[in-house]
């Protein structure tokens, strides 16, 4: 388990908070005290009425309270999986303005750039952790990659972060992990507050906020504007690597008690982006020397995005043993994108998407006495794709869902805590799934805690593993969606193109499957004295049924017709380790000077099983290309591979590392923090079709061979320096930041890595 | 156990130390050259046309369905699969001086179901330099390959065309990336053969591509394919050495 929260300046609010919300929720349930709702407060808004003091000080050291990993309010250490929690303190104090600024900091977590930046969670592509504000999914994917700069963490109370699946709570998506962005609710009275950012490629982030509070209800809404002028890490081509774009967020929470039983919950948010790129195709005229008679033709590629959702819910404390949430939420996604020619304006591309979710869920929280909770919950939910893309014989896909989960909590004594739950989804286009989950937590002493937990993951068939009906007009292929595989080759057989021997047996085809996996986490944390805490996870993802191409028939002209099957295993595992640490705590400097070092460190194998059967059985070989010699002859030498050659699959690095190092000095309320984060090199193509990434320019003989498959490791460095001052009853906040310090690029390979940014930030509190 | 498995480890190495040094301890050379055995010279074969697309259709890129037939002895090509008149072609496939045949990624050899020759062949798990001598058996012609792997599909079985070396991505001499739509030849397999005239050669390919393009530098959008450029070596000698015996 890894905390990022317990910072100085809120340390003794958190602790105030927590120490409340573990004397309801965790520690005091432990200890014999029935907990009870009526003081707990929603799990997504926290209290600030606690008294400290009544709590022994190096039992609440570093505590803070989650709801992710359970559906319900706990203290992080009382988790019995593995859980990241980055509070808006922490996110302030590191300039974040979106969220994969937020998680670049969380040890173990990388950024896979297809489509936008995604999430990498244990070895995973970004299509499998799930992404939710508030407990509700943000929808819109591209090539399964949610792009972390959607999402604006102004007006975040709080990120978390739950690794390991969580399907039997979540359903799809949740196989890698959760991440859950917190909002920060209406506070009572009137505030206020405004920040600006500036930086460089004129990069901008303005927000405005205002909040009312009275005594049964409030209201928040925000406003925030992110912007730049794009960037190019490849100045020698025309058209930037990452565009121009306007990106609007508009942010509205309100929350209003009807009585002290039933409280109503609103939120409304609407983002839109506008997007200016550009690009060139240059035709070389079939002599790719010769660059005189290269004719090169420019393109704008005009992206636009809106997105909203809404998600009213009521919570109704029915007695003091339970609770009924129900919730509504409505969300839509639509996309725009168009390439036209510069010269003549004529359409390169058009693509238009529309993804609508709409959702009813309802929560039922029972809490049974002192040692006993259970949670209840079932939902519906219908989705509908619009836009060209899957369109079939003129009609759009639609998706009918329905799923009950249950969640039991038993802590026999203060020394264990189990934790059992289940999800059943039923879906119209893929078959059923259950998944289940068990953890288990074990105090034996104060200091120590032991986490174990195996559960099942799923993530559901993508769109166009469902839905897609696609015919590569160059290369003649031609790929069916598994909901579209049936009426589809009926009209290929129609048409006369499948060739007749190749003509499947139709009744034969079966339903496809969700892709699956077990996953097994164990780990310990110790914290022997308040400045001192360690965690390990071990973990091991076993995923099967991934959803891959496969021949279904042939075309009369030899071309293939591919559907979707679920063909692939892979497995993950490695090691998660943190430690933190306040190095004055011990001399008791820590009364103005406070600083705090964390260390992570991951281990990571990503594999393919069949993949390293092959290196076992010797049958898997290396091309080295050398370069042309005097005599003009380009040599090969293939060159067999083992499985100590196998770096797994692409865009995974073995290890990796973060550091944190914070300094803050009270009386000037000043607060210096340096991120480093490290990923060594990983594989990013195969060029000899071998299926792995070995070739990385080796010399053999004293030649450089031809050739990498690997991006090359590195580090990244970010500063940032903040100075607060009160100026009568404003609160003002001077920030300067530094990200990617050293400069680091790799081209147009990570568009994500732009090198250096320069930025300052200036915030107002009223 | 453990304690035995250790001892025997602390014998074990200064042993092959020992052997080492057994080895490499006579460095002068001898006076009088001998003649020694080095492998016979690769040939390349450059940019042969197989069954070039003649229209890109709905269906995708077609060509015409017919192979070029290619000579290893000679290093000709016998038959282009441009031509297109039947009657050439019937003439010309009909012989035996042709050992290796390609249309598209499909690769045929002179005997069984695909010419009169004594042409048969198998793909070995090996690298080409490594194979110095052709195996005595396992050949087969085509049209008897019954290992080729099955096609799979939820709707039923298909077996994959009989031809000595199997047809589809991963099962024979290339893989086909959809992802990037790039068709490489895969490392560490080699094509040993028998020609339409019964001598052993064996094959590699380099590159499904026009001009050859180093895999970094392919661009399947720019560089057009089914144009073969292949490494081989023929024993004319009727022996399955791939060596031969030169003056020291």
């Amino acid at each position: 388990m890894v905390l990022l929260s317990n910072s100085f300046k809120s340390f003794t609010q958190t602790l105030r908070v927590a120490g409340l919300l573990s004397l309801l929720v965790g520690v005091a349930g432990a200890l014999g005290a029935p907990p009870s709702f009526g003081q707990s407060g929603s799990p997504s808004q926290s209290d600030e009425t606690a008294r400290p003091e009544a709590m022994p000080a190096d039992t609440v050291r570093m505590a803070s309270v989650v709801v992710t990993a359970t559906r319900t309010a706990k203290e992080i250490e009382d988790v019995a999986v593995p859980v990241s929690v980055v509070s808006a303190e922490e996110i302030e104090r590191q300039g974040a303005v979106r969220l994969g600024d937020v998680l670049a900091a969380v040890p173990g977590l990388h950024f896979f750039d297809d489509h936008g930046t995604g999430l990498q969670v244990q070895g995973f592509s970004p299509e499998y952790t799930l992404i939710l504000i508030d407990g509700q999914p943000v929808i819109g994917r591209t090539a399964g990659t949610l792009d972390l700069d959607r999402i604006t963490v102004q007006g975040v109370e709080r990120v978390e972060l739950v690794r390991g699946p969580s399907s039997s709570l979540y359903g799809s998506e949740a196989l890698a992990g959760v991440v859950n962005i917190i909002t920060a609710q209406p506070s009572s009275g009137w505030s206020g507050g405004l920040s600006t950012r500036a930086g460089s490629f004129t990069t901008t982030d303005v927000s405005a906020d205002v909040n009312a509070g009275f005594d049964r209800g409030g209201v928040r809404l925000l406003v925030n504007r992110y912007a730049s002028e794009g960037y190019d890490l490849a100045p020698e081509s025309f058209g930037n690597t990452a565009p121009a774009f306007q990106d609007w967020t508009a942010d509205l929470r309100t929350r209003f008690d009807v009585n002290d039983q039933l409280r109503l919950r609103l939120g409304v948010r609407a983002t839109t982006l506008n997007q200016d790129g550009a690009f060139a195709i240059v035709d070389d005229g079939g002599t790719p020397d010769d660059l005189s008679d290269d004719i090169e033709t420019r393109y704008d590629d005009v992206g636009k995005r809106v997105d909203w959702s809404v998600h009213p819910e009521a919570e109704w404390r029915f007695s003091e043993r339970f609770r009924l949430r129900t919730t509504l939420f409505a969300s839509r996604y639509q996309t725009k994108t168009r390439i036209r020619s510069q010269t003549d304006g004529s359409l390169l591309f058009g693509d238009d998407f529309d993804q609508r979710l709409t959702r009813a869920e309802t929560q039922l929280d029972a809490f049974w006495g002192l040692r006993h909770l259970t949670v209840f919950g079932a939902g519906l939910s219908d989705e509908r794709l619009g836009g060209s893309r899957y369109t079939f014989n003129g009609e759009q896909p639609v998706a009918r869902q329905a799923f009950a989960f249950a969640q039991h909590e038993w802590t026999p004594s203060r020394l264990l805590a189990l934790n059992a739950s289940a999800r059943f989804d039923a879906h119209s286009d893929y078959a059923a799934q259950l998944s289940p989950k068990l953890s288990v937590l074990v105090r034996p002493i104060e200091a120590l805690r032991l986490r174990a937990s195996v559960g099942t993951g799923f993530k559901a068939p993508a769109f166009r593993q469902l839905y897609l009906t696609f015919t590569n007009t160059a290369a003649g292929y031609s790929v069916l969606g598994s909901a579209r595989l049936r009426d589809g080759l009926l009209q290929f057989v129609e048409d006369g193109i499948v060739a007749a021997e190749s003509i499947p047996n139709l009744d034969g085809i079966e339903e496809i499957q969700a892709e699956t996996s077990v996953a097994y986490n164990a780990g310990a944390t110790v914290a022997p004295w308040s400045w001192l805490s360690t965690s390990v996870n071990l973990f091991y993802n076993d995923v099967e049924n991934l959803i891959d191409t496969q021949i279904v028939a042939q075309k009369v002209d030899g071309s293939p017709i591919f559907g979707y099957y679920n063909v692939d295993e892979v497995y993950t595992r490695g090691l998660e380790t943190e430690m933190t640490v306040r190095p004055l705590v011990p001399f008791g400097f820590d009364d103005t000077h406070h600083v705090e070092v964390a260390v992570g460190y991951q281990f990571l194998q990503a594999r393919d099983p069949a993949v390293v059967e092959s290196l076992e059985r010797g049958e898997t070989f290396e091309r080295l290309t050398f370069p042309e010699d005097e005599s003009g002859i380009t040599r090969v030498l293939d060159r067999r591979i083992d499985a100590s050659d196998y770096a797994g699959l692409l865009g995974r690095s073995p290890h990796s590392a973060t550091l944190r190092a914070t300094y803050r000095h009270d009386p000037f309320d000043l607060d210096v923090s340096v991120r480093a984060r490290h990923r060594s090199r990983y594989g990013y193509i195969d060029l000899d079709g071998n299926g792995v990434a070995t070739l990385d320019n080796e010399v053999v003989n004293g030649v450089t061979t031809l050739g990498s498959e690997f991006i090359a490791g590195h580090t990244i460095v970010d500063a940032t320096l903040t100075k607060g001052f009160t100026v009568g009853s404003t609160l003002t906040t001077l920030q300067v930041g530094i990200d990617n310090l050293t400069n680091v690029t790799r081209g147009a390979f990570v568009p994500s890595l732009p090198g250096r940014r320069l930025y300052a930030v200036l915030r107002l509190s009223l | 156990m453990l304690n035995r498995l250790y001892l025997l480890a602390l014998f074990a190495v200064p042993v092959a130390l020992v052997g080492c040094d057994s080895s490499d301890s006579d460095p002068i050379p001898d006076p009088v050259p001998d003649p020694v055995i080095v492998p016979i010279p690769a040939q390349t074969a450059t940019d042969i046309e197989a069954d070039l697309a003649v229209a890109f259709g709905p269906t995708g890129p077609q060509g015409r369905d017919l192979y070029t037939l290619y000579d290893l002895d000679a290093g000709e090509i016998v038959l282009s699969s441009n031509e297109t008149d039947m009657a050439v072609r019937a003439a010309d496939s009909a012989s035996t001086a042709w050992d290796i045949g390609f249309r598209s990624t499909t690769i045929i050899f002179n005997g069984g179901i695909s010419g009169p020759g004594q042409g048969s062949a198998q793909l070995l798990v090996d690298g080409f330099e490594a194979i110095t001598e052709a195996p005595a058996d396992g050949y087969l012609t085509d049209g008897t390959n019954g290992t080729c792997p099955e096609i799979q599909t939820p709707g039923g079985t298909f077996p994959g065309p009989p031809l000595a070396v199997c047809t589809g991505s991963d099962n024979g001499w290339y893989n086909y990336n959809p992802g990037l739509n790039v068709v490489s030849p895969l490392p560490g397999r080699t094509i040993v053969l028998t020609t339409g005239e019964g001598n052993y050669a064996k094959v590699r390919v380099l590159s499904y591509y026009l001009g050859a393009p180093a895999p970094e530098d392919l661009d399947p959008s720019e560089d057009p394919g089914r144009y073969y450029t292949f490494d081989y070596v023929v024993q004319p000698d009727g022996t399955r050495s791939f060596e031969t015996t030169v003056e020291g």
